[in-house]
C-alpha cells in the first residue's frame, strides 16, 4: 500500500467539477509535482490533501489512515503558500516554534529544533529579525523550515517560487529538493512551470481541466507524452495529422511526405488519421549523418535563441520548428533556401488524441 | 512654467482650506482664554473642570465608550472574520448594513428604539405581556435597560467605522492565508484568534477604537431622547447658559480627538515599518 493514496478523488464546487477522479499513489520519500495550466485544479488537489477543502466524492489515505474528513489541524500536513504566508508579528525564530508551541513541547525541545531548522535554512544571522525585514526568498526559506520542524508526514507546496525572481527560483527549487532528498520527507510540488517541475521531481502529473492527463518520470512525461495536450504543455512541439499507410511496418503519410515511426501504430487501421508529434530538437540537417527519415524543407526563418538556435521549416505544407546547438562550427542554410532534413524513428511519436 | 502656476494655485486652495479649518478653532480658543476682562487666561477651564457636574458626566461618557468598544470588537473581529473566511459572498451584504448607520439619522434611530423597546411584548389580541419592556429593567435604581440600549446605539453608529477597520486591517494581513498556515500547524481556532489574528490587527483595532471613543463621547441625540446625563447633552446645555466654558470645553475635546488622530497614525504607521514587533 503507497504511503500517500489520493482514490477517486472529485471536487465539485456548485454544478461545476474542478478536480475529477484523481487517482494517484505516492510512495514515502517521493518528490511529485502537479503540473497543469491554471484553473486545472492542482490547488484544489492538494488542499484536498491538506484539509482546506473536503473531497465531494473519493478518498485520501495517508501512511494507512483515511484522513478524507479529518480537520487540517488534525493531520500532520506541512503546507507552504505561494505568499509564504510567515506571521508578520513574529521573528523568524518564533514563526518556526509555532508548531511547535501548539503541540505544547519543552522549551527546551523548541529551542533545539528551532536551531536545527535555521541552520538547515542558513538563516542563523537573521533568527531574530520580522519578516519584513528579509528578502523573498529567505521568508520562503522560513516558511519551508516552519513546516518542516513539525516532523510533517506529507511537505504540500502550493507554487511557492512563483513571486520569487527567477535567479532566485532555480536555486531555491534546488535547495528544496535538496533538503527534501536528505529528510527522506514525501512531497507534492505545485506549479505551471514545466521545467521548474521536470527538473526537481521524481514523478511529475500533468493535469488539465481537473483531469489527469499523464503521470511518469519527468524522462517519460518529456520524452513519451502520451496525449497532445501533455505534448504540447510540456516542452515546444511540432504537430501534424497523418495517415498511416502500413501498421506493422509504421509507415505514416504526413501531407505526402513517408514518415517512418517506431512507436507502436499497431492498434491503428490502414487508412486511419492520428496525430504526431516530434520534438524541435530531434530535427537536424542530413549533411550531419541521416537518420531512418530525410525529407525536404524551405527556411522560412531562423531565430537565434542564445544556446539553441531555431529554425523554421515548412516541409509538405506544414511549419516545423528545428532546434539546433548554437556553436561556432555551425553553418545554416539561408532564409528561402531549401535544405534536406532527418529525423529518427523514435522522435516520431504517436498521441493518443 | 505651467507645473508651476498649477503647484501655485494648488498651494492657494490648500490654504485657503486650512484657514476654513484653522480660524473657528483659533477663535474658540482666543474666545476661551477672555474670560477675566483684559486678561488672557485659562480662569474659562478651571471654572469648566471644577464643575461636578463636567466631572460626573464625563466619567459616565467615559466609561459608556470603552464599553462600547469593548462590545463592537467582541461582535465585529469574530464577524469580519467569519465573513473574510467563510462568506466572501456575503461582503456586499455586510458591507451595506455597516454603512446603514451613514444613511439613517441618530434621530430616527433613536424613535424606532424607544418605540421597540419601552413597550412590552404582549401575545396578539390579548393583554398578556410575555417580556416586560426594556426600559423597565432597573437594578437598584440603575436604568440597566436604558444603558444596555444606549450602547447598543452607539455601538450601531460606531459600526460603519468599527467594520471597517477591523476589515481592511484584515485584508492587508490575509487572515485567509495567515489562518490556513497556523491550522496546518496544528493551531485551533483558540490559539489563531489569540496569537495570529489579534496581534496582526493590532492598529487596526486601535483605530476603530479611538474613533469609536470620539464619536461616543461626543454623542447627543441618542443620550438627551434617552434622558441619559452623558457628555454631549451636558455641554449642549452648558453652550445654552454659559459664554466662555463651553468654548473651552469644545477645545478641550478637540486636542482629544486630535491626539486620538495622532495615536491612529502613530500606531499605523509604525505597523506597517515594523508589521507590529513585540
Ligand atoms: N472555493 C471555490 N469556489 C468555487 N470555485 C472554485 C473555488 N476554488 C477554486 N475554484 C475553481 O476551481 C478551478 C480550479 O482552481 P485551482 O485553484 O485548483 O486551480 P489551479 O490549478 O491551482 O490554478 P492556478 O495555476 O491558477 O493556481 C478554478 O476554475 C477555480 O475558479
Ligand atoms: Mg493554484
Amino acid at each position: 500500500m503507497a504511503y500517500l493514496s489520493i482514490s477517486n478523488v472529485s471536487k465539485q464546487f456548485g454544478d461545476t467539477t474542478v478536480v475529477d477522479n484523481f487517482n494517484l499513489d505516492i510512495e514515502k520519500g517521493e518528490f511529485v509535482s502537479f503540473l497543469g495550466p491554471s484553473g486545472c485544479g492542482k490547488t484544489t488537489t492538494l488542499r484536498m490533501v491538506a484539509g482546506f477543502e473536503i473531497p465531494t466524492t473519493g478518498q485520501i489515505m495517508l501512511d494507512g489512515s483515511d484522513i478524507t474528513d479529518v480537520a487540517p489541524n488534525q493531520r500532520n500536513v506541512g503546507m507552504i503558500f505561494q505568499s509564504y504566508a510567515l506571521f508578520p508579528n513574529m521573528t523568524v525564530a518564533q514563526n518556526i516554534a509555532f508548531g511547535l508551541r501548539v503541540r505544547k513541547e519543552t522549551d527546551d525541545m523548541v529551542k533545539q529544533r528551532v536551531q536545527e531548522m535555521i541552520a538547515l535554512i542558513h538563516l542563523e544571522e537573521h533568527a531574530n529579525k520580522y519578516p519584513f525585514q528579509l528578502s523573498g526568498g529567505q521568508q520562503q526559506r522560513v516558511s519551508l523550515a516552519r513546516a518542516l520542524a513539525i516532523h510533517p508526514q506529507v511537505l504540500l507546496l502550493d507554487e511557492p517560487l512563483s513571486a520569487l525572481d527567477a535567479k532566485i527560483r532555480v536555486s531555491l527549487r534546488a535547495e528544496i529538493r535538496s533538503i527534501q532528498k536528505s529528510l527522506g520527507i514525501t512531497a507534492i510540488f505545485v506549479t505551471h512551470d514545466q521545467e521548474e517541475a521536470l527538473s526537481i521531481s521524481d514523478r511529475v502529473v500533468v493535469m488539465n481541466v481537473g483531469e489527469m492527463e499523464q503521470v511518469g518520470t519527468p524522462f517519460e512525461i518529456y520524452n513519451f507524452p502520451k496525449t497532445s495536450f501533455v505534448a504540447n504543455f510540456v516542452g515546444s512541439l511540432n504537430t501534424s495529422k497523418a495517415t498511416v499507410v502500413d501498421p506493422a511496418g509504421g509507415i505514416l503519410d504526413m501531407n505526402g511526405i513517408r514518415v517512418h515511426s517506431e512507436s507502436g501504430v499497431q492498434g491503428k487501421k490502414k487508412g486511419d488519421v492520428v496525430m504526431v508529434a516530434i520534438r524541435p530538437e530531434r530535427f537536424s540537417f542530413s549533411w550531419e549523418g541521416k537518420k531512418e527519415n530525410v525529407t525536404e524543407g524551405t527556411v522560412e526563418n531562423i531565430t537565434f535563441l542564445g544556446s539553441v538556435v531555431r529554425v523554421q521549416l515548412l516541409i509538405g505544407g506544414i511549419k516545423f520548428n528545428m532546434d539546433t546547438f548554437n556553436r561556432p562550427s555551425l553553418t545554416l542554410p539561408k532564409i528561402g533556401e531549401k535544405c534536406e532534413v532527418t529525423f529518427s524513428s523514435k522522435a516520431v511519436l504517436i498521441l493518443d488524441d | 512654467m505651467k507645473l508651476k502656476f498649477k503647484s501655485l494655485w494648488s498651494w492657494i486652495w490648500f490654504l485657503i482650506g486650512t484657514l476654513y479649518f484653522i480660524l473657528p478653532l483659533y477663535a474658540t480658543l482666543d474666545f476661551s482664554l477672555r474670560m477675566e476682562r483684559d486678561t488672557i487666561g485659562f480662569k474659562a477651564y478651571r471654572v469648566a473642570f471644577a464643575d461636578p457636574k463636567f466631572v460626573e458626566t464625563f466619567a459616565r461618557s467615559n466609561i459608556l465608550a470603552v464599553i462600547t468598544i469593548i462590545v463592537s470588537i467582541i461582535l465585529i473581529v469574530p464577524t469580519a472574520y467569519w465573513v473574510r473566511l467563510r462568506l466572501p459572498q456575503a461582503r456586499r451584504i455586510v458591507e451595506f448594513i455597516t454603512l446603514l448607520p451613514f444613511v439613517i439619522p441618530a434621530i430616527i434611530l433613536v424613535f424606532g428604539m424607544i418605540r421597540v423597546f419601552s413597550t412590552p411584548v404582549r401575545i396578539p389580541f390579548t393583554d398578556i405581556i410575555l417580556i416586560q419592556p426594556l426600559t423597565t429593567l432597573i437594578v437598584n435604581k440603575f436604568h440597566l435597560g436604558t444603558y444596555i440600549l444606549i450602547v447598543a446605539g452607539y455601538m450601531i453608529l460606531a459600526l460603519p467605522y468599527m467594520y471597517r477597520a477591523v476589515d481592511t486591517g484584515m485584508r492587508t494581513v490575509d487572515v485567509r492565508t495567515l489562518t490556513e498556515a497556523s491550522q496546518s500547524l496544528g493551531a485551533n481556532g483558540f490559539t489563531i484568534m489569540w496569537h495570529v489574528i489579534l496581534p496582526n490587527i493590532r492598529a487596526s483595532l486601535l483605530s476603530g477604537a479611538l474613533l469609536t471613543y470620539a464619536i461616543v463621547v461626543g454623542e447627543v441625540v441618542l443620550a438627551s431622547f434617552l434622558g441619559l446625563d452623558t457628555f454631549g447633552p451636558y455641554l449642549f446645555l452648558l453652550g445654552q447658559h454659559r459664554a466662555y466654558e463651553p468654548s473651552a470645553l469644545t477645545f478641550v475635546a478637540f486636542l482629544l480627538t486630535w491626539a486620538a488622530m495622532g495615536i491612529i497614525q502613530l500606531v499605523s504607521g509604525e505597523q506597517g515599518q515594523t508589521a507590529g514587533a513585540h
